[in-house]
This record gives structure tokens, sequence and C-alpha cells, in this order.
């Protein structure tokens, strides 16, 4: 890797297009000027909003899921010559301030990947998640064979050896638990970095995000895959 | 050999449904395959036969080796169900990840244009 990496933030986005440019604006001011928002084939003009953000703007015509627009994002970062590619949330619920510290490791080459935690220090995480950010953990390690303290975080960091490596097949919020499930099969080095979260009457109130019917869904998902 | 009318009503029910397949897969429409109308004529005459001949069903109980004809034949039909939710459930998810990596190519063409 250069001594200057180049670095990508994909953003997956789903009907955001009342935040979608604040989240832009928030990541060039922490510093970073590469970005690549995937609007999931949103009702709204998410990828109107991102594209006079001046940001590389892609859009799935139909709605895919999280995991797939995270994939198409990681797929558009390595044609663009990525060396270290973020993933964060599109709804400002992950601060970009953080991004120094997960990229870190992975310009160091310590590592490959860096999975953001927001069970190190869960202070503003309402109880519910925790339990069943806890639970999801349980689930990932007893299917997958790894333990990490957050499994259903969407703030990570690749180096791009990472990005060819992981080969995902997931959709939807399952996603996050079939890296988890990769960087065990192929032994990649992986370290966690405590994250801020911030949980927003706007994020708190989206219908698509992983609440407790989502969250059965991905289960039976992450079980499926194991079956068929 | 009188009939009750449960027979007859299935058996005009498997003939009907026989014969529309075997019209479809004559005239050619689309999605009718020789392996389709098989099928039709395996489970619908398969239905006719037993309903007809009830007692068919003891032979098959004993060959499978069951307890009672009725278990014989509840039991096949949910093997064959379950497998057939199997399949269905497979072939979804297949055509889920084809939607997707048709849905990615598209999105990522501009970028491949550049």
């Amino acid at each position: 890797m250069s001594e200057n990496p180049k670095i990508y933030i994909v953003i997956p986005a789903y009907n955001e297009e009342k935040v979608i440019a604040d989240v832009i604006a928030e990541i060039r001011a922490a510093g970073y000027q590469n970005l690549i928002v995937i609007d999931d084939g949103s009702a709204d003009n998410t990828q109107a909003v991102a594209k006079n953000a001046g940001v590389v703007a892609l859009r799935h015509k139909i709605n895919r899921g999280k995991g797939a627009a995270t994939k198409t994002g990681i797929e558009a970062a390595k044609l663009l010559d990525a060396d270290i590619i973020v993933t964060l949330d599109g709804d400002g619920q992950h601060d970009p301030q953080d991004i120094e510290k997960m990229i870190a490791p992975i310009r160091d080459k310590k590592c490959d990947v860096v999975l953001g935690t927001r069970l190190i220090d869960p202070r503003g995480m309402p109880w519910y998640k925790i339990m069943a950010n806890h639970f999801g953990n349980f689930v990932t390690w007893y299917l997958f064979g790894l333990w990490v303290t957050d499994s259903q975080s969407g703030f990570r960091a690749y180096s791009r050896h990472a990005a060819e490596t992981i080969n995902t097949k997931a959709d939807r919020y399952e996603y996050d638990s079939e890296v988890i499930r990769e960087i065990y099969i192929y032994k990649l080095k992986f370290k966690e970095v405590p994250i801020a979260v911030r949980y927003t009457e706007y994020s708190m109130g989206k219908l698509q995000k992983q609440g407790f019917w989502n969250g059965i869904k991905t289960l039976y998902k992450m079980v499926w895959g194991l079956l068929s | 050999m009188g009939l009750h009318l449960y027979q007859i009503i299935i058996t005009l029910i498997a003939a009907v449904m026989i014969y529309n397949g075997i019209k479809n897969y004559a005239k050619g429409k689309s999605g009718q395959t020789l392996l389709k109308v098989s099928v039709r004529i395996i489970v619908w005459g398969g239905m006719a036969i037993v309903a007809i001949f009830p007692a068919l069903t003891n032979n098959i109980a004993t060959i499978i080796g069951m307890q009672g004809n009725v278990n014989a034949v509840i039991l096949t039909g949910f093997i064959l169900v379950f497998l057939m939710i199997f399949k269905l459930l497979n072939a979804i998810e297949r055509l889920e990840q084809q939607i997707s990596e048709v849905t990615r190519k598209e999105a990522l063409t501009e970028i491949n244009q550049k």
C-alpha cells in the first residue's frame, strides 16, 4: 500500500434525500473527498441529491437491500482503484470523525478489516438494541464460528485485499453477519474499534431499519443460507 | 362397481386437469414441457386411481412398511410437499441473487464506461 492510500467512503442509502446531503458534507468536513453513494431503489430523490453534492452517485433500479447496495459500492470502489474502503450508513448514525481510527490499522498494515463496534461503549444505545445486538452476536458466533462484539454494525473498513477476498451473497441485513463468516473462512486479520452512534428521531423512525421483525427475517435467512 | 360421489368428483377433476395439460402441450403453449405433462399425468392420474381403487393404498402401505394406509398416504404427501417447498425456496434464492447481480451490473455501468 502506498503512503497515501486511496480511501473511498461507501454509503448505501434508501430514501435518505432529507439527510444524505448533510451526511456527505460531514464526511467531506472530516477530510474525505472520495465518496460513493448507492441509492438502493429509493422512491425519493436520494441519487439526485447525492449527485448534486458532487459525489459518485450510483443507483439500483429496484430495491435489493442494504447488503446488495454495500456490495455494489465496494465493487465501484474497486473499479476506482481504492486501497481502503470504508462503509457507513446513509442516515447520519455514524460519526465521520471515527473514520480515521477505522482506517489507521489498515493503513499501518496491522489488519485487513476493521469492524466498528457500538457495544464496547454503548452509551446512548437503547437497551433493546443492545439486547438484540448481543443476540445477533451469539447467533453469528454459533452459525459462523467467530465472536465479535458488534456483528450488525455497518461501519467497517476494508483493505483492498479484503475487498477482493470477501465474496458475499446476502442482499439484506444478513450481509453484516455474512462478512463475519468471510473473515473467519479466509482468516482475514481484523480489529474492533469502538465507534460513536447517534440515534436520532429521524433514524429511529425509519421502517426499513433492523427492527424486531427484520431481525427475525435476518435470522431465518442466516439459517436458510446454511441449510440450502 | 358402484362409485361414491367423491370418487366421481375426484376422477372428473383429475380427467379435466390431465386433458388441459395434454391440450396445452399439444398446442405448444409457452412453459409447457414434456416433463410438466408427465408430472401432471402421474399426480392427477394417481389421485384418480386411488379414488377409484382405495384398497390400493393398503398395498402401498404394506410395501412401505407403514401401519395403516391413511398414514402412508399422508406421510408420502407430506414428504412430497416438503421436497417441493425446499426446491421452490432454493429456486427463489437463486433468482434473487441473479436479480441482484443484474441490478448491480446496471448500476456500475456508469463507472465501467469511464
